[in-house]
């Protein structure tokens, strides 16, 4: 290097004051998108309406006799095809992914020795585990409407469209039903917020990721276990996955905001929680990996 | 322990003169006690060898010191600074290879460097692209930049590791076992590399159980046993801090004993006449000295020679000859 | 180790804040400024005036009535009888015993929706003018009906009747001097300042230990209802509202047309006067004999004369299961209510023991 030379000069020249970390955000985002596992997951996540909407059409039996009575809808108008595939993926194909995600988040990091050159660099325990945290909760955002919108993609393409029906026997436009769509997309990624922070603390607990993952998606079907258990009713309000499937509180005429506002009020109790305990338990974790 | 740092840890040294400073660092696992009391001097400038068997505790003590492990006890500072107190302002300007590279197998090399670089919050994001790409060139990946880090091999990636500390100018850079891995080409331009960034004036801390490396271009060194720091200076304190022999080469060996037993030397007996008679050195006499006598006594002199013990032997007898890893 | 046991502070603290916020709520509704003095005639006088016949609102209503969860009974005896008597007793069942969350928008005396929110699913009542409409989202089925011209008032859904205001209305209305009335510590419910009526049965027969009515003590709306029975702290029938508002509720919630693909039924409604007086029965219950009344006050027992059939209400495998043997027939008990149907088929009900109901049906 010779000091002469005008462009390695500039390259000696150092920030004055430390950047917020939008930058490391977006790198973030960057790797998580560009991670293969990543768009697998969504690709599989689609999957889902297509699946059942394929099925119901080869079938075309009309009802299928179980389940909410609204994905016996779909025949009638395609546009219901993303909720029904949301209502299903719900329980377990979200929760797997999201848990994939946030258990990776920190043990994947040390599993790749890449944690120690993060924090070295440095990158801050806590701005390290805020980006992390966010990464997971725009994964959530993309995994719903991916869903979301390869239902609805799928039920144009397979069934009719027209105005929809409410539960309230209301029936509004398409424009209409598609901004409830989006709500309800919304509504899951709100409910995955929660299960994405206690993804986050057992991430920092362990350097095996799929110990994390396996560990975050077991606690997601041990929590709805508990929430089917009438003898842990007094448990239920506070089981993040209590207020799941009360999404359909947005197909009523007028809306039903309440279980919104309990769900994210909930899942916010959660990630304040499991936050401090990610914290804790990272702060001045021994990075030995 | 041999202390032979001249300015010493006798007296407290004002931090700024020193890269690293630590005082009774000491790291418990468990029960195990990993580093002992560790008090290191690490002058600016300087490029200092960190050497010690496996398992000694050199990585362990290369994590304190960048805050990645909390100590037991003990304090440190780097770059004058505080450690852990100062992290954030400290390690924008330390760059680090600790414990062999690690990086994300499904990213290239230079998304990977670009990635640690915006983890940094003073890396300005305008230079990073001719950043990274100059550090690669710098370990000679500029070919490889694009190819996924799966696809790289060993050495590779140690490079890179080595690149990922050179990203932005740095104060200080400490490498741990820079050259595991690299073809000798390699070694060769890692010596180099860091003979360049100690003429930019980085002070450079390398650990290394290889000895002959470490003679070759560092300035100084400690040695590190079970734990706990048995020698620390400049090579040449080391180095003399260990024996000289005189190693005279004569037909004539049971005379040329005789005459260094007069000087008050101990060649001990020669195992055979015509074999080399060797003896310990003491500061006093001056080498010419015996080549005088024993040429005033008539001894034929092959060859004669005065050897400064290597590291190699100083590192055998300081941290025993076993091959066991202690503890 | 001298680990920082600082940074454990946050996960200690944020259960703590969370708490303190759950129980502030709680703290905070009860702080709420406490209305003017009244003695229990002016709030029950306060409670007759009440003019409020435009009101939206979310009510919650809840049961420990000592009887099972039926809502999943239901389902399977609800396929295997094809008697509708059985099934409405089971949706009356349903009503009771399991939880529900009700929205109600009524715009004066003929316009008003009551809207049971179930699980992915919902049942609608509506009426708006002559018309009245059922609609059940689960099976997609709507039922029509239109009122006589001259009715004022609609005999209400059965849904309806589970809003405190009703139900406090026929409790109010039952005041008598069997009834001592007193006035407890102001409440607060939906955000509204409430006076606490409580109504104290003066008989030492019925199953009811108390009834609390919060009346809105800006309008006497009642605002919520709890039924306490005998030798319970916990309520055995809760309904309250539990958020309110006075605004005129939109004119589109009013008109309702089935959606495509329901299957709408017709219902001719029975005259007024055949209409059970206290509502609380489903609409299509007019085809049922008249009852007759026996008691006063807490100790009335209501008496159905024996159906045509009277195996559709004793053989029903969900009744077996609910009732025990008695003399002289099968007995439901629950905290509040004891319902009687005897083997002859009568079915006598009151808030009474069974004794009670036994010596009313041996007369
Ligand atoms: N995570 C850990 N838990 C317990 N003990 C550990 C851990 N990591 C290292 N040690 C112990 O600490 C001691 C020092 O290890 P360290 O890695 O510092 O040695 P080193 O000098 O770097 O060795 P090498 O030359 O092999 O790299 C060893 O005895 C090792 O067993
Ligand atoms: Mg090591």
């Amino acid at each position: 290097m010779s000091s002469s030379d005008p462009t390695a000069a500039s390259l000696v020249a150092r920030r004055t004051r430390r950047s917020l970390g939008v930058g490391f955000f977006a790198s973030e985002l960057a790797v998580l998108f560009r991670r293969r596992r990543t768009w697998a997951m969504l690709l599989a996540l689609a999957a889902v309406p297509i699946l059942i909407a394929v099925a119901v059409r080869i079938s075309s039996s009309g009802s299928s006799g179980r389940g909410p009575a609204f994905i016996d809808s779909i025949t009638q108008n395609g546009l219901f095809v993303g909720i029904a595939g949301l209502t299903i993926a719900i329980p377990l194909f979200l929760p797997l992914t999201v848990g994939v995600v946030a258990g990776d988040s920190i043990a994947g990091e040390a599993n790749t020795a890449t944690l120690r050159y993060l924090l070295v660099s440095p990158v801050g325990r806590i701005r390290l585990l805020v980006v992390k945290y966010l990464a997971a909760v725009v994964f959530c955002l993309a995994a719903t409407l991916t869903l979301s919108i390869a239902g609805i993609l799928i039920g144009i393409a397979l069934f009719p469209v027209g105005p929809v029906t409410l539960l309230s026997g209301d029936t509004v436009s398409i424009g209409d039903s598609l901004v409830r769509s989006l709500l309800i997309a919304l509504y899951a990624t709100v409910s995955l917020l929660g299960l994405s922070a206690i993804g986050l603390f057992i991430s920092t607990l362990t350097d095996a990721p799929v110990g994390a993952m396996a560990a975050t998606v077991v606690l997601s079907i041990v929590a709805q276990v508990l929430d089917s258990l009438s003898q842990t009713e007094w448990l239920h309000p506070w089981l993040f996955s209590h207020y799941w499937l009360d999404f359909a509180d947005l197909l009523r005429q007028p809306i039903e905001w309440s279980s919104f506002g309990q769900n994210a009020l909930l899942q916010l109790g959660y990630v304040v929680v499991f936050g401090a305990l990610a914290y804790g338990r990272f702060s001045s974790k021994d990075i030995l990996s | 322990m041999i202390d032979c740092s001249g300015a010493g840890s006798s007296a407290p040294a004002h931090a700024s003169g020193l890269a690293i400073e630590t005082t009774a660092l000491t790291k418990r696992f468990g029960r195990q006690t990993v580093v002992d009391g560790l008090a290191l001097s690490v002058p600016r400038g300087s490029v200092f060898g960190f050497l010690g068997p496996n398992g000694s505790g050199k990585t362990t003590t290369i994590r304190m010191l960048l805050g990645l492990a909390q100590a037991s006890g003990g304090e440190i500072s780097v770059l004058g600074e505080r450690m852990p107190q100062k992290l954030g302002s400290v390690l924008p300007r330390v760059g680090a290879l600790i414990e062999g590279p690690g990086f994300s197998p499904f990213l290239s090399g230079s998304a990977n460097l670009r990635r640690l670089d915006s983890a940094d919050g003073f890396a300005p994001n305008g230079t990073r692209s001719a950043r990274v790409s100059r550090a690669l060139d710098r370990v000679g990946l500029g070919h490889a930049a694009d190819k996924k880090v799966r696809a790289y091999s060993l050495g590779m990636k140690q490079r890179l590791g080595i690149a990922n500390a050179l990203l932005a100018p740095r104060d200080l850079i400490v490498l741990d076992e820079p050259t595991n891995g690299l073809d000798p080409q390699g070694t060769r331009e890692v010596r180099s590399l860091i003979r360049s960034l100690a003429d930019e004036g980085t002070t450079v801390f390398v650990s290394s159980h290889l000895l002959a490396e470490i003679e070759q271009m560092c300035t100084h060194a400690a040695v590190m046993r079970a734990g706990r720091l048995v020698a620390q200076g400049t090579l040449d304190e080391l180095r003399s801090a260990g024996t000289t022999r005189v190693i005279v080469t004569t037909p004539d060996a049971d005379a040329a004993a005789q005459v260094l037993r007069t000087l008050g030397l101990d060649p001990g007996h020669p195992d055979a006449p015509g074999a080399a008679v060797t003896a310990t050195l003491p500061e006093s006499i001056e080498p010419e000295d015996i080549v005088a006598a024993l040429v005033n006594a008539g001894v034929r002199v092959r060859g004669f020679a005065v050897d400064h013990a290597s590291l190699e032997d100083l590192f055998v007898a300081l941290t025993g000859e076993g091959f066991d890893v202690v503890q | 180790m001298p680990r920082t046991w600082h940074r454990w502070i946050p996960a200690a603290a944020a259960p703590v804040a969370i708490g303190a916020v759950v129980l502030g709520g709680v703290f905070a509704t009860s702080a709420s400024a406490d209305p003017a003095d009244k003695t229990p005639q002016q709030v029950l006088e306060l409670a007759a005036s009440s003019t409020v016949d435009t009101f939206s609102g979310t009510i919650e209503q809840s049961s420990n009535l000592g009887l099972p969860d039926v809502s999943g009974l239901g389902g399977s005896t609800g396929s295997s009888s094809d008697s509708s008597d059985g099934s409405d007793l089971t949706s009356a069942l349903e009503l009771l015993t399991a939880s529900h969350t009700l929205r109600v928008y009524v715009d004066g005396p003929t316009q008003s929706r009551v809207q049971i929110l179930d699980d992915m699913a919902e049942r609608d009542a509506i009426r708006n003018g002559d018309d009245l409409w059922l609609y059940d989202s689960n099976d997609s089925t709507a039922v029509h009906s239109t009122l006589p011209a001259d009715a004022s008032t609609a005999p209400d859904a059965s849904a309806e009747s589970l809003t405190p205001a009703e139900l406090a209305t026929r409790f109010l209305d039952a005041v008598d001097p069997s009834t001592e009335v007193t006035i407890g510590d102001p409440v607060t419910v939906a955000g509204r300042s409430a006076y606490d009526l409580v109504l104290t049965p003066d008989s030492s027969t019925t199953l009811v230990s108390s009834v609390e009515i919060a009346v809105d003590a800006d309008t006497g709306l009642p605002l919520s209802v709890d039924v306490f029975a005998q030798g319970s702290s916990d309520a055995a029938f809760h309904v309250a509202f539990t958020s309110l508002s006075l605004d005129t509720p939109s004119a589109d919630l009013f008109d309702f047309t089935p959606p495509a693909g329901t299957d709408v039924t017709e219902k001719a409604l029975p005259n007024r006067d055949d209409a059970p007086a206290d509502g609380s029965v489903a609409p299509d219950a007019g085809t049922h004999p008249e009852p007759t009344v026996t008691g006063t006050g807490w100790d009335t027992i209501v008496e159905l004369p024996a159906s045509t059939d009277p195996s559709s209400l004793t053989d029903s495998p969900m009744l077996s299961q609910l009732t025990t043997s008695v003399d002289g027939g099968h007995v439901l008990q629950t905290t509040l209510l004891t319902v009687l149907i005897t083997d002859d088929g009568r079915v006598l009900a009151g808030a009474v023991p069974v004794e009670s109901l036994q010596a009313a049906a041996g007369k």
